[in-house]
């Protein structure tokens, strides 16, 4: 019973054999009625005798409309001919012995017919039932009355009432049965309806007749009489029996009438007045027993004193040490007292009035000492000691509370740790003291240069001024104000000692100097041939354009005007922006600029001879900072803010690419050998750069405290070198590079030179060495250069 | 899971610790009980060296104990104690509830369980050795209690037990002579003794009421005294039976009344015993009579201390006659980088000997109990007091001619008092009692106690000159501190351990001082003769004021000086005094041609004082400073590691220096004021 309709037709198919071949009166008169309904539907059919299942299929659907129409007139006339029907094929049913018998096979209806005639043959070996045809024209089979013996088993079952189970009866409304019987026959729907009254009418009301249907099994209910005067009992909310009384008289079964004579007259008995013999006997016994003194009178328990004095005993009579794997650590010992805990200690041990007064004020967690040393010049003025319960207290908590932890006690000579250095005094020359202090300067001096026949020095500050001294006297023996805004930034002089001539870098302009005023007349001449050699060359040899424009050139060279010209500034080259450093070739001919503000103008090579001025870099990555030439191969090393690049002047290539890991070059120096470089940075370090070995630093320095300014190798033969620092001093180096290549170089600090003060935060602004003896200038922030030897 | 994954958590560090809360839900118990368990059991709490696998990341601040201790406190007899106690307390509580007071003392009085802690005392200390390294506190604490009055927490029953096991104790150490060294401390006065080779200290406080409010927890100090009597009576026992003697020893309850102290004990021999069994073979060994038992003890006392008078000067002659053969010979260090090799100290016969051929008498106004105490355990068996200080004295009679030294804290009285007091001394009969400070018997040494400390602590005898009455006294110094180097040792001299050039910058210093000193002394003339006139009426105490006002001048002077040092002294210091110096080198080299020119001998330069100073301060600074700079230049070379290293050692060394510096100066500057003083 599927929700599917399509579905229950196809099971429903088979259906009107089986139930056709019922031989019972109730399935008969149910055939009956079924097959009436077709009749009145479909004349013709009644006489159709050989009915297909298609046409049964038919009849059914029709049936049910049929029923339907039963019910619309039902007051019609046609009823009376129905039930002459019905009877009439009630008594067709019942005698029914069709002439035209056929076969039909159990399993397939539809077969059946077309097989029929093959199943005939078999008939004779199923003798169990025989196929007749019912009224309708149906298949019917007729079993052979059982024989009940014994095994036969078939009176016991006692004729079931239901048999579809807990079903809902209303799945079966749209079908004419109600479940099935043991043989699969289905058990029809009692009769009702139009074709019912029908029947009823000419049957008498049975008795008990509710006109309700049992939900269990579908039949009419029916109640008996007594149920139903029950019920009608209930209803009316009276007693269920008859008779009963609701309010029957009480019984006293306990009354409150004494008794006037006693249930028992019988006499007190005697043994009640007579001593128990049983009883003497233990009391004798007891007596006897105390007599004896086996029985103690009670003493009541002493008031003894609570003597549960501990037994003392030897409790390491057989002492094992403990196990050395053990996890225990003993409590640690308090430490024995000072001298200050003495009630007459040294009287240097106590404290004066502000140690007091600091002690009192403290907080006592913070106190270093829980007490305070006192002097008590005898023994009877000692007072009690106030908190000594309480450091007792301390104690015990301690003991039990403080985690434990052994620790190593620190115990190295700190001597063991330094390491073993060389002598300084094999290290030496070096300079250790402050020569000289060259004063005079206002404002910062940022720059200074030893003069390369190591006479003078030169000096550039914030004043604008370039001022040369005298290093055996400390005078100043020369002066020109180069400008009067711009600092100067940067002073060097040519690396030739025939020739005296110094580069000064004020703004953007760079000016060549010859002091003549200091200088013997032939270096004199000499200095100024070199530097007239190249006017005109510029004008001879104009830039070549490709396309005709006169390009600005990067730099001009030009007179700087008679007042400077007359002390000895002979030559001013300005280029695009402020110059910060300056640097000479080793012959001299060419220096380089550096304008770090200038983008790709920044770096610029400079000829004397020719008067010329070349950008080599067209793009620069990074900040330029400083730049230098290799001091014997034609290599060029630009410091940009965190990298260092070397580039092959004469291949016009990149060589190599240093990173020292700095977060800001402030300066850099070429060891004179070549291999060597020296990076100052202003995050505080000094990093030495093995070009051979690595593109990393070989060794990274961190003595300053503040940016390192400026870093310079001894240019002179000597393996020293020095950093200028922001923190106000200076340090000397032993830097040895050996020429072989197996070992390193060896770096060994020598000296701090402090002197220098700290002017807003910046100290010492630039170093130079000495072109032979290991002396070196320094220039300070506090407006002194200090000479050190 | 992964086979060989392991879970974390489950190894390790994570399950050796276990936090204080997981340990009292695994015991079961409460949390004051498990206060009880640790302190009676030894259990502390651990750090765990890695504590962020133990606390599983969490950074609250927790208490770890190690697992297995907990484990195995589940086994322990005490908590089945503890257990059975809740349970009493319970009915009891019940019957309080019920009104039945009767029921609650019998449930009281029997059911509460007695807790014994023999087993636990075997178990924290498996040598007796262990027990003795450990009894430190054990002393101070019972010593504490021993003092205490009774309260609500500390009842009368345990001071009396600590009071009896501390002067049994007291008895064991006079006995075997084994105290060392005694220091009078502000805090009390401590004592260390060496008991089988362990050295034991511990602090007894004066005999004052101790201030005891506060936040102080008396459940767990009793907790901790419950283990301590427990501990140091069967320390008591092993030491007494080690030395023959019985234990507990014969307490003489109503000697004790009357202030006996240490005399209500009776120490009894074994041997005693011993023949109490041989002869009475009955079950009363001890029923020998308490009183004969007393006076054969003393005689046998006696006779002891007549046979070791007799002995100890001829011990003490051949000691002196051939002094190399019997003791150990005392190794003095000649260079001082050598390493010292420590040498036992006193032995117990020296101690023994120190005392012992004097009689000594206390004076009402000392402390008896430790003077006793320290008096007969090096040696001196007769020791007397006024009868007011207690029984037991050897005399009570001040004016006993046997008294060699009597033990005054008193201060002198003025002649005056002396003549009108005579009368009072005459008035007593027939022997002339002479009594401190109205006069002095011949023949008696008067010392104050202090010399008693300082005899033993340096273990010879003192000159008692300088701790006779009223004089003042030197300083009393704590025997245990060793002065290591660069450490301040006020029993040196400042020559011998001030660094070069300190001297003579501080005199340089005080001569800047002196010049605003004088102008000071002018402007403060008032107050200074103030101060002078208080220091003549109270010498002992007004010195200290005045002094300490110098101190706060010559601070603030100083201050001063420094401030202008530092104007003076700044960068150019180091050239000038280079050139300066270079220059004095040039004249005496001239002053030595021209005097060979002349043909004179040339004259010594005498120098002032102050240039002297000056030089020897700028060579002291020099070198200084050039060290300084080696050190540095070393210090660059350092790895990183290493120079932390470095720093936190200097740092300690620099502490101590700069302490070892202030306690010089301030020295220094005591010695100026004494001399000027003078």
């Amino acid at each position: 019973m599927g929700p599917n309709p399509r579905k229950r037709k196809v099971v429903t198919r088979a259906a009107p054999e089986a139930s056709d071949s019922g031989d019972e009166l109730a399935d008969g008169l149910l055939d009956g009625i079924l097959s009436h309904s077709e009749d009145d539907s479909d004349q013709s059919q009644v006489e159709d005798d050989d009915s297909d299942a298609s046409s049964v299929i038919e009849g059914l659907s029709d049936g049910d409309e049929e029923d339907e129409e039963d019910e619309e007139d039902e007051s019609g006339f046609e009823s009376e001919d129905g039930e002459q029907d019905i009877r009439e094929q009630m008594r067709k049913l019942k005698t029914t012995d069709d002439p035209s018998k056929r076969t039909i096979s159990l399993d397939n209806g539809a077969d059946a017919t077309a097989d029929g005639e093959l199943d005939e043959q078999d008939d004779s070996a199923k003798p169990n039932y025989t196929v007749t045809t019912d009224a309708n024209g149906n298949p019917r089979y007729i079993y052979k009355e059982i024989d009940p013996v014994y095994d036969s088993d078939d009176s016991d079952a006692a004729d079931v009432a239901n048999t579809i189970g807990n079903i809902d009866l209303s799945y079966y409304d749209e079908y004419p049965h109600i479940g099935y019987d043991i043989n699969g026959k289905r058990i029809m729907r009692p009769a009702k309806g139009d074709a019912l009254d029908a029947l009823l009418d000419s049957i008498d009301i049975p008795k008990g007749w509710t006109g309700l249907t049992d939900p269990a099994t579908g039949k009419p209910l029916n109640l008996s009489a007594e149920e139903l005067d029950v019920l009608k009992r209930v209803t009316r909310n009276e007693h269920l029996e008859d008779g009963y009384d609701p309010y029957p008289e009480m019984v006293h079964y306990f009354s409150g009438v004494k008794e006037i004579m006693p249930l028992s007259a019988a006499p007190e008995p005697k043994r009640r007045f007579v001593p128990s013999k049983h009883e003497a006997k233990r009391v004798m016994k007891i007596v006897k027993a105390i007599r004896e003194g086996r029985i103690q009178p009670y003493k009541p328990p002493e008031e003894r004193e609570e003597q549960d004095e501990q037994v003392h005993y030897d409790v390491w009579a057989d002492e094992k040490p403990r196990s050395d794997n053990s996890m225990h650590l003993a409590a640690p010992k308090l430490p024995p007292p000072g001298y200050d805990a003495s009630y007459h200690p040294p009287p240097e041990y106590l404290p004066d009035k502000d140690e007091e007064k600091a002690w009192l004020e403290a907080d006592e967690e913070d106190r270093e000492k829980e007490y305070l040393p006192r002097n008590h010049d005898a023994l009877r003025k000692v007072p009690g000691y106030e908190r000594f319960v309480k450091e007792r207290f301390e104690r015990s908590l301690d003991l039990y509370l403080a985690p434990r932890v052994r620790r190593n006690k620190l115990n190295i000579d700190p001597e063991s740790l330094l390491p073993k250095l060389p002598n300084p005094e094999d290290l030496k020359p070096f300079p250790t003291t402050c020569a000289a202090i060259f004063r005079g300067q206002e404002g910062r001096v940022r720059s200074v240069s030893f003069d390369p026949r190591g006479i003078f020095v030169a000096s550039g500050g914030d004043d604008g001024y370039v001022r040369i001294w005298e290093i055996l006297t400390g005078r100043q023996v020369w002066n020109v104000k180069l400008s009067d805004e711009e600092a100067v930034d940067s002073v060097k002089w040519r690396p030739d000692a025939e020739t005296s001539i110094l580069a000064a870098a004020a703004g953007e302009d760079v000016y060549m100097i010859v002091p003549f005023t200091i200088l013997s007349p032939d270096v004199e001449q000499a200095s100024r041939d070199i530097l007239d050699a190249g006017w005109g060359y510029a004008a001879s040899k104009p830039s070549t354009t490709t396309n005709g424009e006169t390009k600005e050139p990067p730099g001009k060279w030009s007179r700087p005007g008679s007042r400077l010209e007359s002390k000895g500034v002979l030559v001013q080259t300005t280029v695009r922006s402020n110059v910060k450093t300056i640097h000479w070739h080793r012959k001299g001919d060419y220096f380089a600029t550096v304008s770090p503000r200038g983008q790709s103008t920044a770096v610029a090579i400079h000829t004397l001879s020719k008067h010329l001025t070349q950008l080599p870099f067209r793009r620069l990555k990074g900040i330029a900072q400083t730049a230098q030439f290799h001091p014997s191969k034609a290599i060029f090393f630009v410091a940009t803010k965190n990298s260092i690049r070397s580039y092959d002047l004469a291949k016009q290539e990149l060589v190599k690419i240093l990173q020292p890991g700095a977060k800001w070059i402030s300066s850099i120096d070429v060891h004179p050998g070549g291999d060597n470089i020296i990076v100052g940075t202003y995050d505080k370090r000094l990093l030495w750069h093995d070009l051979d070995l690595s593109t990393k630093p070989y060794k990274t320095l961190r003595f300053h405290t503040a940016a390192i300014r400026a870093v310079r190798f001894h240019q002179g033969g000597l393996p020293l070198f020095a950093d200028a620092s922001d923190d106000g001093s200076m340090q000397i180096f032993h830097g040895k590079v050996v020429g072989d290549m197996m070992e390193n170089a060896t770096i060994v600090p020598l000296k701090v030179l402090k002197g220098h003060k700290v002017k807003s935060r910046l100290g010492v602004m630039d170093v130079d060495w000495h072109p032979r003896e290991p002396w070196c200038v320094s220039a300070g922030a506090d407006g002194t250069c200090r000479m050190w030897n | 899971m992964a086979v060989g994954l392991k879970k974390k958590g489950t190894t390790g560090a994570a399950r050796n610790y276990i936090t204080r809360t997981r340990a009292v839900k695994k015991l079961q118990i409460s949390l004051p009980d498990f206060r009880r368990l640790c302190i009676f059991k030894g259990i502390y709490p651990r750090e765990p060296r890695k504590k962020k696998k133990v606390t599983k990341g969490s950074t609250a601040a927790t208490t770890f104990y190690y697992t297995k201790d907990i484990q195995y406190l589940l086994h322990e007899p005490l908590l089945g104690k503890f257990r059975e106690h809740k349970a009493v307390a319970k009915k009891i509580a019940r019957a309080l509830g019920r009104g039945e007071a009767g029921d609650a003392a019998r449930l009281e009085k029997h059911l509460i369980p007695k807790i014994k802690l023999d087993h636990i005392i075997k178990e924290r200390y498996p040598t007796f050795v262990d027990a003795l390294r450990d009894l430190d506190d054990a002393l101070s604490m019972l010593f504490l209690f021993a003092t205490l009055p009774s309260s609500e927490y500390v009842p009368a029953k345990t001071i009396s037990i600590c009071q009896k096991l501390c002067h049994e104790f007291e008895h064991y150490v006079i006995t075997t002579h084994s105290l060392r060294k005694s220091f009078l401390s502000i805090k009390g006065i401590y004592y260390q003794a060496t008991i089988q080779g362990q050295d034991i200290m511990w602090l007894v406080p004066y005999r004052f009421v101790q201030r005891s409010g506060g936040d102080i927890d008396f459940r767990i100090m009793g907790t901790f005294v419950e283990f301590y009597t427990t501990l140091l009576g069967f320390v008591n026992y092993r030491l007494y039976t080690t030395i023959g003697l019985v234990y507990p020893p014969k307490f003489n309850a109503k000697m004790d009344e009357q202030g006996g102290e240490l005399s209500a004990f009776q120490l009894e021999g074994r041997s005693v015993i011993a023949n109490g069994d041989a002869t009475h073979n009955d079950d009363a060994p001890r029923a020998v009579n308490p009183d004969a038992q007393v006076i054969a003890d003393k005689i046998a006392a006696q006779a002891d201390t007549e046979e070791e008078e007799e002995t100890i000067p001829a011990a003490v002659q051949s000691a002196n006659e051939e002094e190399g053969t019997e003791g150990i010979d005392k190794f003095e260090v000649t260079a001082p980088d050598a390493d010292v090799l420590p040498q036992p100290e006193a032995s117990s016969a020296e101690v023994a000997s120190l005392f012992a051929p004097f009689t000594f008498y206390l004076s009402r106004e000392t402390p008896r109990t430790p003077l006793e105490f320290i008096l007969k355990a090096f040696g001196s068996k007769r020791v007397g007091w006024d009868g007011t200080l207690g029984d037991g004295a050897f005399v009570t009679s001040e004016s006993d001619p046997s008294i060699t030294h009597q033990i005054v804290d008193r201060p002198t009285l003025s002649n005056g008092a002396d003549a009108s007091d005579a009368p009072a001394s005459t008035n007593d009969g027939a022997a002339p009692k002479v009594q401190w400070p109205r006069s002095t018997m011949p023949g008696r040494t008067y010392v104050q106690p202090q010399w008693v400390w300082d005899c033993i602590n340096q273990g010879k005898l003192l000159r008692p000159d300088l701790y006779a009455p009223g004089a003042e006294l030197p300083p009393h110094l704590s025997p245990w501190v060793k002065a290591k180097k660069g450490e301040y040792d006020p029993t040196l001299s400042l020559q011998e351990q001030e660094a070069d050039g300190e001297a003579a910058a501080f005199e340089d210093e005080e001569d800047m001082e002196d010049v605003s000193e004088v102008e000071a002394a002018k402007e403060d003339n008032g107050v200074d003769a103030l101060l002078d006139r208080e220091s003549s009426v109270e010498a002992g105490e007004g010195m200290d004021v005045d002094d300490s006002d110098d101190d706060e001048e010559n601070e603030s002077d100083e201050a001063e000086a420094a401030a202008a040092g530092e104007d003076w002294d700044g960068i150019d210091s180091d050239a000038e005094s280079d050139i300066s110096e270079g220059e004095a080198a040039r004249l005496q080299h001239q002053r030595e041609l021209e005097a060979e020119a002349t043909g004179k001998p040339l004259e010594p330069e005498v120098g002032t004082t102050k240039s002297k100073n000056a030089a020897i301060r700028k060579k002291a600074e020099k070198k200084r400073r050039e060290e300084e700079e080696e050190r540095a230049r070393q210090k660059m070379m350092l790895s990183n590691k290493k120079r932390k290293l470095l720093k936190r050692i200097e740092y300690g060394e620099n502490k101590r220096d700069t302490e070892a510096e202030a306690l010089r100066h301030k020295k220094r500057k005591l010695e100026k004021v004494k001399k000027a003083g003078n």
